[in-house]
């Protein structure tokens, strides 16, 4: 199952995911977030010590949490501010952080959390604006290496299509 | 010497392990005369002033935790707010993370590099330092002497006026640990770690065991 998050208000993209998804007949999970209440990561430390794997903001990240640690990708789509996403696309990321526990381990050179479930998902960026590809590329390895999963690129909007020759 | 810091960690001040870093770094800062004010990110109230303070100061500090490789979210809706400056202004930038390798915080760093350049600012640079972690859950001396070489690191900045110095850039420490010491540290996370966790846990009020499933 494939879940995407499009933190833009641009659903053309997500329409045009959509219908080709349905082509190839891959199960997807399509959520538009540019008008959920989704705050940022507060630090809290909670989804490790407190309240193991539930993130103690309850807002709508919840839901999308829930599809998450059931996917075999995790694809977020967000707008970019500053050479890098925004930050409706950078807080998808930082509130994933329930799905790895707090326990340590090394992997590959260097130290990484222990996972909570047995499989991460895979993840994929597509952005939307102006900002540096190859830097949010390299961006994408080091959080897939953070959740012991691939990353399956960054892709500019117009780009699209080969994001979603990784989704078929 | 003025310095405008910004703590953009959006962990609440008194838990805030960037916090307790800049109590460090700016209690050198002071020794050699530098004065400062510092702002926190995690409270809102403050933005309108923090904004301010960004126009009217040439000389800016942020300081922050790493958030999945890169700047905490907080920042950067902070920073899609202002206008490049263009002016002449220097930032310069305290990186700190978790993990304890330098090379965890490269990613992040080569970030910061390119945010000075899209706000206008001239980059001074960035002192990087992982192995913080566990600052927030350190009392009293313990977390003292956690955070003293950070008042070293204050001195050096109010001399050269940025974090480009050889003292600085050793400050990050080995960007991996050497095979001897990741297998020992390895039988420690996987042996000794977890039932401190635990007991971290417990004092946290957890009912539940750290490795938890709530969705499955
Ligand atoms: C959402 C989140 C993501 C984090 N990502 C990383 C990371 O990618 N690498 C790392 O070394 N530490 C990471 N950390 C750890 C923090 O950088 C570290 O605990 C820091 O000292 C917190 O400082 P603060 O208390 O001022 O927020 C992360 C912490 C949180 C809450």
């Amino acid at each position: 199952m494939i879940v995407i998050v499009n933190t833009t208000s641009d659903e053309a993209i997500t329409d045009t995911i959509k219908q080709q998804l349905a082509v190839c007949k891959v199960e997807a999970e399509i959520i538009e977030a540019s008008n959920l209440n989704i705050g940022h990561c507060i630090g809290c430390n909670y989804c490790w010590l407190k309240t193991p794997g539930e993130c103690a903001v309850k807002d709508d990240y919840e839901e999308i949490l829930k599809k998450i640690v059931h996917a075999d990708q995790l694809w977020v789509i967000s707008d970019t501010a500053l050479g890098f996403i925004n930050h409706k696309g950078k807080n998808i990321f930082d509130r994933v952080i329930p799905i790895i526990t707090m326990n340590l381990c090394f992997k590959k050179k260097e130290m990484r959390h222990v996972k909570r479930y047995k499989k991460n998902a895979n993840v994929g960026l597509i952005f939307k604006g102006e900002a540096d590809g190859d830097f949010l590329n390299r961006w994408m390895e080091r959080v897939a290496l953070n959740l012991g999963s691939k990353s399956l690129g960054a892709f500019k909007e117009s780009e699209v299509k080969e994001a979603l020759s990784c989704m078929c | 010497m003025h310095v405008l810091i910004i703590n953009a960690s959006p962990r609440v001040k008194q838990y805030s392990n960037t916090d307790k870093i800049l109590g460090a770094f700016t209690k050198g800062l002071s020794e050699e005369g530098a004065t400062f004010s510092q702002y926190e990110l995690s409270d809102r109230r403050s933005w309108d002033e923090i904004r301010n303070a960004y126009y009217e100061n040439d000389n800016i500090l942020i300081a922050m935790p790493l958030f999945v490789e890169c700047v905490p979210g907080i920042l950067m809706e902070f920073l899609e707010t202002l206008k490049s400056k263009n002016d002449g202004t220097k930032v310069s930038f305290i990186l700190q993370g978790g993990f304890y390798e330098a090379s965890q915080l490269r990613c992040g760093e080569t970030y910061l590099e390119m945010l000075a350049k899209n706000l206008g600012l001239e980059y001074a640079g960035t002192l990087v330092k992982g192995g913080n972690f566990g600052i927030r859950l350190a009392e009293g001396e313990a977390r003292d002497k956690q955070v003293e070489p950070f008042k070293e690191m204050g001195v050096e900045f109010a001399r050269e006026g940025s974090f480009f110095s050889p003292k600085c850039k050793a400050f990050a420490g080995p960007e991996l640990f050497p095979l001897p010491v990741r297998i020992m540290v390895g039988m420690a996370f996987k042996f000794a770690m977890p039932s401190y966790f635990t007991k971290a846990s417990k004092a946290f009020g957890a009912k539940k065991p750290l490795n938890y499933r709530p969705y499955k």
